[in-house]
């Protein structure tokens, strides 16, 4: 099967900074990808490029086998939800949602049809006659959602879409969009720097760090075995060990990586791990411990709600299960 | 916010004073130009007639530099739309070096005095060995139409969500379709009160006029050449409501269609 997109060495390069450096990238046909990390790592670079808004300075591109390297975006067939959603705000949104096929000459009543559709898919089947000014944050997201979905793209780019809504209508919206795309069955690459979002949503992931792809792998992958000490810390901080220290737990003398969630409380005496408790902060599901441990490193944990909580300053026991313990051969 | 403190009578009377001073001479205009009286503008009129305006219909000296100002006035704000509009998208989409200073530039006809501009033009000109005529007046007009232009469609496009025409291409429009859809409505209205302001502009202009023009006149130099002359001195006054109403009317008009916004730059010159 040909691969939706796939990057070759593509590097993008503003002046002396390097944006995107020598990226390699394949995303399959009809997967959720998301590309992670901090800003500034040249994620959502790399998703202009794959909409056309950038063109790479070296390395190729393509959609469904076909380099578009250097094709401009509107005669690609990728569609994206940009991050503030760019509705035209002199058009109602019915309007909004039917321009894809208004500029490719479709005629009123079919194109009118096909939004109104596409309205009914994201819910907004009443808000036709509404201009962008009198929706919700949500409800324009949903729209910016409908407008990208009309030309039926074979890729849909959603550049951090759900960075402006409240937590709660983050949460509903990750599981509507994964919803979605199961059901459209198209590729969505989504650009976002919430790993959670990403371990959520993702069937695979790109951990983008200062230009380059840190990691790439199933979200189960690049949690449990961080092939670097930046991806270790950026997706769900890691405890990120020294050598030493890895030794000194049962390991090889190699740099390693250890969940805070797979530690677990235990008397001092003979504990893997001991040391005062220097920080405590309650999480709702739990409380996150920090003990320093011998050897100057600061260990954390997560206790489950419902466990005795230590106190700031008391000496504790940490242990876990030897496979938790995830060796990296570099740091 | 409104203040609990109350302006004190006197002052109340010297801001009332300060506005009759300013606008009382405009009502006079209209005044003068009804009255029986042709030589001189004596107080009160000593009759009202409406026989000026049939006079001045009737004058065949007022109609050439009556048609050559609407002329000059609708070229030069065409080539200012066209200009102005171009080189605001310019300002507000890219960034280069030496962006600051070139914005500078574009303004400067408006910020330097008219003297300077028409002189600096009359001298260029000159030297060119463009002879003075309707294009040369045209041309001094354009330099500062176009700033009230550009003013009017910056704003606006500094105002828009930069990512409308990402969107747009995006979605598979080409460049002419993203202006034609996305950009000409969203700048319509700036462009329409840019327009009648560089229209009302020209219109009354003398300055550069004086400086630019060859042996024909525009209407405002018409009447200055008039005011000297004590035959039919009322004509003068029909004209210059006519002037009034030209340059008022597409004022307030562009003050209509950008009301609530903050940018109808330039209407002050």
């Amino acid at each position: 099967m040909t691969p939706a997109v796939t990057f070759q060495h593509v590097s993008r390069h503003f002046g002396s900074v390097r944006a995107v450096d020598g990226v390699d990238l394949t995303i399959a046909e009809g997967s959720f990808f998301a590309m992670l990390g901090p800003s500034g790592s040249g994620k959502t670079t790399c998703l202009r490029l794959i909409s056309g808004f950038e063109k790479p300075t070296g390395g190729t591109i393509h959609i469904f086998g076909d380099d578009v390297s250097n094709t401009p975006p509107h005669l690609r067939n990728v569609n994206t939800v940009f991050q503030d959603y760019a509705l035209f705000p002199h058009m109602n949104v019915r309007d909004n949602v039917a321009y894809g096929l208004m500029v490719k000459g479709v005629g009123r009543a079919a194109r009118y049809g096909k939004a109104d559709e596409m309205l009914a898919l994201v819910k907004l089947d009443t808000y036709g006659d509404r201009k962008p000014s009198q929706l919700s944050g949500g409800q324009r997201q949903r729209v910016a959602l409908a407008r990208a979905l009309v030309n039926e793209p074979r890729v849909l780019l959603l550049d951090e879409p759900l960075g402006a809504l409240d937590l709660k209508l983050r949460e509903a919206m990750q599981d509507e969009l994964k919803t979605l795309q199961q059901r459209l069955g198209i590729t969505f690459v989504f650009v976002t720097h919430d790993q959670g979002e990403a371990l959520s949503m993702a069937d695979n992931l790109a951990v983008f760090n200062e230009g380059k792809i840190a990691q790439i792998g199933t979200p189960e992958e690049v949690y449990a075995k961080p092939r670097t000490r930046f991806v270790a810390d950026f997706v769900g901080s890691s405890n990120v060990l020294p050598p030493d220290i890895t030794r000194s737990l049962g390991g090889p003398t190699a740099w390693s990586s250890l969940r805070p969630e797979s530690l677990h409380l235990t008397a001092p005496g003979g504990a893997l791990l001991s040391g005062p408790v220097t920080s405590l902060r309650y999480l709702g599901a739990g409380n996150r411990i920090t003990i320093a441990a011998p050897g100057g490193a600061e260990i954390a944990a997560v206790i489950p709600a419902g466990q005795p909580v230590p106190e700031t300053g008391q000496t504790i026991g940490l242990t876990f299960v030897p496979a938790a313990l995830h060796v990296r051969g570099s740091a | 916010m409104p203040s609990d403190n109350r302006a004190p009578l006197s002052l109340k009377i010297g801001a009332g004073l300060g506005l009759a001073f300013l606008h009382l001479p405009i009502v006079l205009i209209f005044l003068y130009a009804f009255t029986t009286e042709q030589r001189s503008y004596q107080f009160p009129p000593p009759g009202l007639t409406t026989k000026w305006f049939a006079v001045a219909w009737n004058r065949a000296d007022i109609w050439p530099p009556m048609i050559l100002s609407l002329q000059v006035a609708a070229i030069s704000t065409a080539l200012a739309l066209v200009l102005g509009t171009l080189v605001s998208a310019a300002m507000a989409r890219t960034k280069f070096f030496g962006r600051e200073q070139i914005s500078l530039l574009i303004i400067l006809p408006i910020a330097l005095p008219g003297v300077i501009t028409g002189m600096s033009l009359r001298s260029a000109f000159a030297l060119m060995d463009i002879p003075f005529s309707t294009l040369t007046i045209i041309l001094g007009h354009a330099t500062f139409c176009i700033v009230i232009v550009y003013n009017n469609a910056v704003a606006r496009m500094r105002r828009l969500s930069g990512g409308i025409m990402e969107a747009s291409a995006d979605l598979g429009a080409n460049a002419f379709q993203s202006f034609r859809y996305i950009l000409l409505p969203n700048l319509g209205s700036a462009l329409l009160a840019g327009g009648m302001l560089a229209f009302a502009l020209s219109f009354d202009e003398v300055i550069v006029t004086t400086f630019t023009a060859g042996q024909q006149s525009t209407l405002p130099i018409w009447m200055l050449q008039e005011l000297v002359r004590p035959r039919q001195r009322p004509v003068t006054n029909v004209v210059a409501i006519v002037v009034f109403m030209a340059t008022i009317i597409p004022i307030l008009f562009a003050y209509y269609v950008t009301r609530g916004g903050s940018d109808t730059a330039g209407g002050g010159k």
